[in-house]
């Protein structure tokens, strides 16, 4: 098993390093894991003659880096709803089509209002998944269950708490202080968050940086309380036979969306936008729901391929929980001020 | 042409490795000499000359802190490979009689840097961890009740890890320095009426400084470096500067800001390298 996982492994990162061949019929996406999973992918492949290279990224903040160092390698990328502004703002993509993308108007008229993925009227990100960044406890870990994000500040919990690694873990503290304008922050606001994560610092365990060290950590039996990308990690430890139960506090969550992006240049339209068709389907909203456990943005589709029981699950109709989420956003010329914070807190 | 004919052998010995160094070593430096003056600016940041980011640096306390935790760090991780590197290689050099024991034993402590950096530094986290192996041990041997949270996640855990990832780097050029001594030199320090002791002190130990502070500038720097075992084993108090670095270039996008703590970071280092350098010199030429 494990040596059958590891040659695998070795495979998928040969084909990860191999150099994506730029041939017609060939497209390179730069995605989250999943978000070209073969389970949905194969028959894409099969009848549309179009092969796809998918390259994994770990965070958001891959994708810059990644198309800075120059261009022509990726056609299509998926940046959260926080990014998608900056790709923009940095000329790495381009306006969208619609006309040629089938069930646009079928996408929750909530994210085709959001302002990152469009620029003087025009669309340039194609909203695909989304979820909340609930927060998550051990059920055997408590007899009351947790309810609130002062919870991650509880003293009896020192030392089984884990934060997201990530500008995120200011907007958590900014919301416990009783700051909800979260991605418009002062700098005295910011500052205070900054206090409170600086205090909140010892009981912490591990600050978690990618899904899987999240999950190794409940496992070990490390933490016991954190936050998550809803529906991904508790899925995974589930599998794992490991008990643990999603919460969204009375502080609120924030919410995400993954929208497809374009690159500028790409060569390859035809097959991306076969490729974008696809992905707002059933086949691929399903299929990403399926394998991710996320929500999707497509409704009509959603609730055509979805059973009743997934379909509630991943809040397909529940206006007021995507309602009372707090999508994230661009924080432009503030990004700074939010990221030089939460260096600060870890290099204290 | 028949200067270049007499003179192209040597040119082309000589130039591929001169070419080789501009281009894979001045280059890159000077690119990130030249990002460390420009200026952050949303959405990225645009050329300039100032001294800015340099300013940051020194004067955001968060810096210097780093900067302080990763010396620490690395000085320990140093002085624990030193304490343990010197002994082994002492016994493998002048205690082992054994020669097949002696290459097993050489062995066993480079054999390790055959396999993976992160899985060597997996292994910690499943050793250190609160249902791991060290705490299943002391709980079996009934030393504590429950287990310890106390190993990983921390400073310690990272001195740990790293001190066995480097210690190769420790006990090879003490291996060589020791294996170089004479025996003749010891012999004559006893024929002399020195105890094995004295002997040690003013003849062994003495000789083998210069791989001493060859291993010590190896260890130092690798740690240095290292961002690796803080995200494994490290806690939240363990953020190192190449971590800081990392961060600058992806998350914060300042690139500038980057280059310039890599500046500082290369400075640093390279300090410790001529010191240790002078040192080297200094044991050869003032041991013998």
């Amino acid at each position: 098993m494990t040596i059958k996982k590891t040659m695998l492994g070795t495979l998928s990162l040969l084909a990860l390093t191999a150099s994506p061949v730029l041939a017609e019929g060939t497209i390179n996406v730069l995605t989250w894991e999943g978000y070209a999973d073969p389970s949905f992918l194969t028959k894409f492949e099969e009848t549309s003659g179009c092969q796809v290279n998918a390259t994994y990224v770990g965070s958001n903040d891959d994708f810059a880096p990644k198309l800075m160092a120059g261009g022509g390698v990726y056609d299509l990328i998926t940046p959260s709803i926080d990014t998608t502004k900056l790709m923009i703002d940095l000329d790495f993509v381009e306006p969208l089509d619609t006309s040629k993308i089938e069930g646009w108007n079928d996408i929750y008229p909530k994210f085709l209002a959001l302002d990152g993925i469009q620029k003087d009227g025009e669309y340039y990100g194609m909203p695909y998944v989304w979820g909340a960044i609930a927060f998550m406890y051990r059920d055997d870990a408590f007899d009351t269950p947790p309810t609130s994000i002062a919870d991650l500040w509880r003293e009896d919990l020192k030392g089984k708490i884990s934060l997201w690694d990530d500008k995120s873990a200011i907007y958590v503290a900014a919301r416990k202080n009783g700051d909800m304008n979260i991605y418009s922050l002062s700098d005295e606001q910011i500052e205070k968050a900054k206090q409170s994560l600086v205090e909140q610092k010892p009981l912490i365990r591990k600050y978690w940086a990618t899904a899987g060290e999240l999950v190794d950590l409940y496992k070990a039996g490390e933490v016991v309380i954190s936050n998550t990308w809803a529906g991904y990690q508790s899925s995974l430890l589930a599998d794992e036979g490991i008990k643990v139960t999603e919460f969204i506090p009375t502080e609120g969550a924030e919410g995400w969306m993954d929208s497809w992006m374009v690159v500028k240049g790409s060569p390859n339209k035809e097959c991306a936008y076969k490729f974008l068709n696809m992905q707002l389907s059933e086949q691929g909203q399903c299929g990403v729901a399926n394998v991710n456990g996320y929500s999707v943005a497509n409704a009509a589709a959603a609730k055509s391929c979805m059973s009743p029981e997934q379909y509630a699950a991943l809040h397909q109709d529940d206006p007021d929980y995507l309602d009372s989420l707090l999508i994230w956003q661009s924080l432009g010329d503030r990004f700074e001020a939010y990221t030089n914070a939460w260096n600060s807190v870890k290099a204290q | 042409m028949s200067f270049l004919r007499r003179n192209l052998p040597s040119m082309l010995v000589m130039g591929i490795p001169l070419m080789w160094i501009a281009l894979f070593m001045l280059l890159p430096y000077g690119i990130i000499v030249t990002y460390s003056f420009w200026l952050k600016k949303y959405p990225t940041f645009i050329p300039a000359f100032q001294f800015g980011n340099y300013i940051t640096i020194f004067t955001d306390p968060q810096y210097v802190r780093v900067f302080l935790r990763t010396l620490k760090i690395s000085v320990l991780v140093s002085m624990a490979s030193f304490l343990l590197a010197y002994p082994f290689a002492y016994y493998l050099v002048f205690r082992c009689r054994s020669v097949a024991l002696r290459t097993w034993l050489y062995m066993a402590v480079i054999a390790p840097l055959w396999v993976s950096y992160l899985l060597r530094a997996y292994i910690w986290k499943t050793i250190l961890g609160t249902e791991g192996v060290l705490n299943s041990f002391l709980m079996s041997l009934g030393i504590i009740d429950e287990p310890s949270s106390l190993f990983l996640y921390n400073q310690f855990a990272m001195v740990v890890t790293l001190t066995y990832i480097f210690i190769p780097f420790m006990v090879m050029p003490i291996y060589t320095a020791l294996e170089k001594i004479p025996t003749n030199l010891t012999e004559a320090s006893a024929d002399l009426g020195m105890g094995p002791w004295r002997s040690f002190w003013t003849v062994t130990l003495p000789l083998s400084l210069p791989g001493v502070a060859a291993g010590f500038t190896l260890t130092f720097c690798l740690s240095f470096g290292d961002f690796i075992a803080p995200f494994l084993v490290g806690g939240p108090d363990g953020n190192l500067i190449a971590n800081v670095i990392a961060t600058q270039f992806g998350a914060a996008l300042n690139w500038p800001l980057g280059s310039a703590l890599a500046i500082v970071m290369l400075v640093v280092v390279l300090t410790i390298v001529s010191l240790s350098d002078r040192m080297e010199r200094k044991g050869m030429t003032g041991g013998v």
